[in-house]
């Protein structure tokens, strides 16, 4: 195969029609992936899955789940035991614990009350951060437009510049357009360009 | 504070060598600059050689005192013990409050010094000289709490003869990792300052371009380094260690390395379009700031005791010094920004969203709110404290569901950043560049729905992993196809490989959070039980007793192949036991075996219960961390297409009133 014929190959393929079959691909697969996930199987991951949502009464900030301590084991088996039974749903059991334990602390907190912060600010902040850089381009666009149409005397002084720059090694310290000249500086142990 | 032996008096004179030097150079070294006296600017380095040799002096004392287990030290008395093997004893230094204070000060040290020497032919320059300025005062801080309210060497109270120490906390002594995961992590945390030095230099002298940046972008991407091997060794060390299997727990100190990491990680990216096209100089700067501010106030939450923290030092000494200091690095950044607001202003503009700088900036504010998310869920208990007088936690589940878009946020921007050229791009060219990286995307999801992978999230995550994988390929073949292996070199390239260890780095976090199996197996000598398709077989229950430790150990034949041997070890001097896994690496899965439990088994005993955890792709979460590594190293050449990064993007006007020859290029 001719290199030209490669690259009319490669071209076509990248065309509409291939994204299309790619966007097919993607969807069918991760919809037949997804929905086949059916949550925590075995007891044993939902002994893990409920233990990672408590926190160990005597520990230093950990899960019942990482730690090893006496207090950590015994609620392990007390999960064990309410999986067990098998008619307790994972909210029952944890709500089991949390009496038997009188204070049992969940580690995510809950959306109500000053809790609803911890939910509510991460939130705020993306937002706000979404929203400022969409205002920031809006302001740069409007800027651009404001600027106008590059004129074929632009262009001549670029060439100028370019074309200066090639033929010897000086540097034109009079005016630049991309950097403003009273935050210029010299290079660290140049002599000052002023 | 009177030395009670000659190691004490030797550390007290080092930390009150360098304290000195650090007050007198910081304030030498600033009149020199206003008075403008040359000679005076140029002494910087005498009192850099001098912080150096005090923290050496100081750093020798305390291993001396380690090795002879000098008793009549406090400090001595915390960690020392004679059962403590030689390299565990080195470690020891930095088992405890006192000690981790002294190696931030000798990493500080040998920066200030490495700065002093890098720029010793610019000594006289008023950026360098002023960054000195920084490090001296820096160095000042952390020198004054060594020597005072933090101090390893202050006299302990009498012991009898033959008093022997209880030795660093068992967990620092069992594993090899301990010699090498604080350093790094603290030449992460330190190397920070030499940028954040320049940048308030900068500020301070008007010179807030792009030149201070360019000689600090190797100090900054060597600490990011650092910063990212150091934290992932702290995640090596986790799960070689404590016995639940994991690598990262959301623990506070935990987060406090991931902030300056975040923070850091922002900044080495949208450095690139301050250099590229002066643009983003307030940010930069409030990065830098926030990096270096993050670390400090990171130091304050771990070693002031008001968080919850497994890893959490002694409370309460030093917290105010450091809160202090916190308050006084963001107070005079914030103020020199605001004084140099009108030099800081962008000459540039964006032309469009759909750019290498668009992309960038998404990146960045991507970086910030998880910056923020990290630090509200650690400092949320203090909140919740404070307003409702109440204990609350907030763990692994609450940034495990907040980090999750975050990521896939990241793996997007990896996956659509690369291809993007600088200023504009096109629909179709994104169409053309994109295409193969797509289908990278779409190859990974095919693979994992066929290996049993299932859950949206997980899946998604796969195919952004082979998306951005497949951008980063895209980019290294094409860079190497031009200039051969150069095409490895550079900051571009040399990141793409950085953003292929971060791709393998994600996916086995993924893979690793969620399709761990685990199970508690009740094994009987001579009876192999069969789960998750291996075979485990009890072979005996042994003891071994030393000087220092109890271990009792459960040799288990795995898959009729070697023996792993999961144990309990009883530190004897603790008398406290923790238990210490056995792993089996492998390429697709590592099985993790640990006694159940918080009794170890009867020695001789024909059983034993253990807790067995079948964790996928965890050895590529290493490989990933030592190509981020090998990534750093290469970004930090410059590859053979280096263009001047101080040349102007656009076009100058041809009007000159002068001209002079262009200095010799910076050899930095």
């Amino acid at each position: 195969m001719s290199s030209s014929t490669r690259r009319d190959l490669n071209r076509r393929l990248k065309g509409w029609p291939g994204w299309i079959l790619l966007i097919f691909v993607v969807v069918g697969f991760l919809v037949v992936g997804a929905t086949r996930d059916t949550g925590p199987r075995t007891p044993d991951e939902r002994i893990e899955s409920i233990s990672k949502r408590l926190a160990c009464p005597v520990c230093q900030g950990e899960s019942v789940y990482e730690s090893r301590n006496t207090a950590s084991n015994q609620i392990r088996e007390g999960i064990r035991q309410g999986v067990n039974e098998g008619n307790l749903s994972d909210e029952q059991i944890i709500q089991q614990i949390s009496v038997a334990y009188e204070g049992e602390e969940l580690l995510v907190p809950t959306g109500s009350g000053v809790e609803a912060l911890a939910w509510a600010l991460p939130a705020t902040a993306f937002v706000l951060g979404t929203a400022g850089l969409a205002f920031a381009f809006r302001r740069w666009q409007r800027a651009a437009r404001m600027l106008g149409v590059a004129t074929p005397e632009d262009y001549e002084l670029v060439a100028r510049a370019l074309a200066d720059e090639s033929l010897d090694k000086t540097i034109d310290v009079s005016v630049d357009l991309a950097v403003d000249t009273s935050t210029e500086e010299p290079r660290l142990g140049t002599p000052d360009r002023s | 504070m009177i030395a009670a032996s000659f190691n004490g008096a030797l550390g007290h004179f080092g930390l009150l060598l360098m304290l000195t030097a650090s007050f007198v150079g910081a304030l030498s070294t600033g009149l020199a600059i206003v008075v403008g006296n040359r000679k005076g600017i140029r002494q910087a380095a005498v009192y850099a050689w001098l912080i150096l040799a005090g923290a050496l002096i100081s750093v020798i004392a305390m291993q001396r005192a380690l090795e002879t287990r000098d008793y009549s030290l406090a400090y001595i008395q915390q960690v020392g013990s004679s059962t403590t093997p030689g390299i565990y004893n080195v470690a020891a230094m930095w088992s405890a409050l006192e000690g981790s204070i002294l190696l931030w000060v000798l990493v500080l040290a040998a920066f200030t010094a490495a700065v002093a020497w890098r720029f010793r032919k610019r000594a006289d320059d008023p950026l360098v000289a002023w960054a000195m300025v920084v490090m001296f005062v820096v160095c000042a801080f952390f020198a004054l709490v060594s020597f005072g309210p933090a101090s390893p060497f202050q006299a302990g109270p009498t012991v009898p003869i033959g008093f022997d120490g209880r030795g660093p906390n068992p967990l620092l002594q069992n594993h090899i990792l301990v010699l090498f995961h604080p350093p790094i992590l603290y030449l992460g945390y330190v190397g920070f300052t030499v940028p954040f030095a320049f940048a308030i230099a900068a500020l301070i002298t008007g010179r807030v371009g792009e030149g201070w940046l360019l000689e600090t972008r190797r100090w900054a991407l060597f600490s990011w380094g650092f910063l990212t091997i150091g934290i992932l060794l702290g995640g090596w060390w986790s799960y070689e260690v404590l016995g639940w299997s994991g690598v990262w727990a959301w623990d506070p100190v935990e987060n406090a390395s991931l902030l300056p990491w975040l923070t850091g990680t922002a900044y080495i990216h949208s450095v690139l379009v301050q250099q590229r096209r002066g643009m983003l100089r307030v940010w930069n700067l409030s990065l830098l700031v926030a990096t270096f501010a993050l670390t400090i106030l990171g130091t304050f939450l771990t070693r002031s005791g008001i968080i919850n923290s497994v890893h959490a030092f002694s409370a309460g000494q030093i917290d105010g010094y450091l809160l202090g200091f916190f308050g006084l690095v963001v107070v005079v950044s914030l103020g020199l920004i605001a004084w140099r607001g009108d030099r800081l202003r962008s000459p540039g503009i964006m032309d469009s969203p759909l750019s290498r700088e668009g992309a960038f900036l998404a990146n960045n504010v991507v970086f910030t709110v998880f910056a923020f998310i990290v630090l509200l869920g650690t400092v949320f208990p203090l909140i919740v404290e404070a307003l409702q007088d109440r204990r609350t936690v907030v763990g692994a589940p609450y940034f495990d569901r907040l980090s999750m878009p975050i990521g896939l946020s990241l793996l997007f921007l990896m996956a659509v950043a690369p291809v993007l050229p600088w200023r504009k791009a096109s629909q179709e060219l994104l169409r053309q560049r994109l295409f193969w990286p797509a289908w990278c995307g779409a190859g990974a999801l095919i693979v994992a729905v066929l290996v049993g992978a299932d859950g949206w999230a997980p899946l998604i995550a796969f195919a952004l992993a082979g998306f951005a994988a497949g951008a980063a390929l895209r980019q290294i073949a094409l860079a190497t196809r031009r200039q051969g292996l150069w095409g490895l070199f550079g900051r571009a390239n040399g990141g793409m490989v950085v953003h292929l260890g971060v791709i393998l780095v994600a996916v086995a976090l993924v893979a690793s959070n969620a399709y761990t199996e685990s199970t508690e197996l009740r094994l009987t000598v001579g009876e192999p039980v069969e789960w998750s398709g291996h075979t485990f077989e009890l072979v005996e229950v042994v003891g071994e007793r030393d000087a220092r430790t109890d271990v009792t150990r459960a040799n288990v034949r795995l898959d009729g192949d070697r023996i792993y041997g999961p144990a309990f070890t009883t530190y004897l001097q603790m008398g406290q036991p923790i238990p210490t896994p056995s792993v089996r690496t492998g390429l697709t899965h590592d099985v993790y075996l640990t006694i159940a439990g918080t009794n170890a088994p009867v020695v001789g005993s024909n059983q034993a219960v253990l807790e067995v955890f079948r964790k996928p792709l965890i050895l590529w979460l290493w490989i990933g961390g030592l190509m981020m590594a090998v990534g750093t190293v290469l970004s930090a050449f410059p590859g053979r297409r280096r263009r001047d990064p101080l040349d102007p993007v656009s076009a100058r006007i041809p009007e000159p009133r002068k001209r002079i020859t262009e200095p010799a290029v910076s050899d930095v």
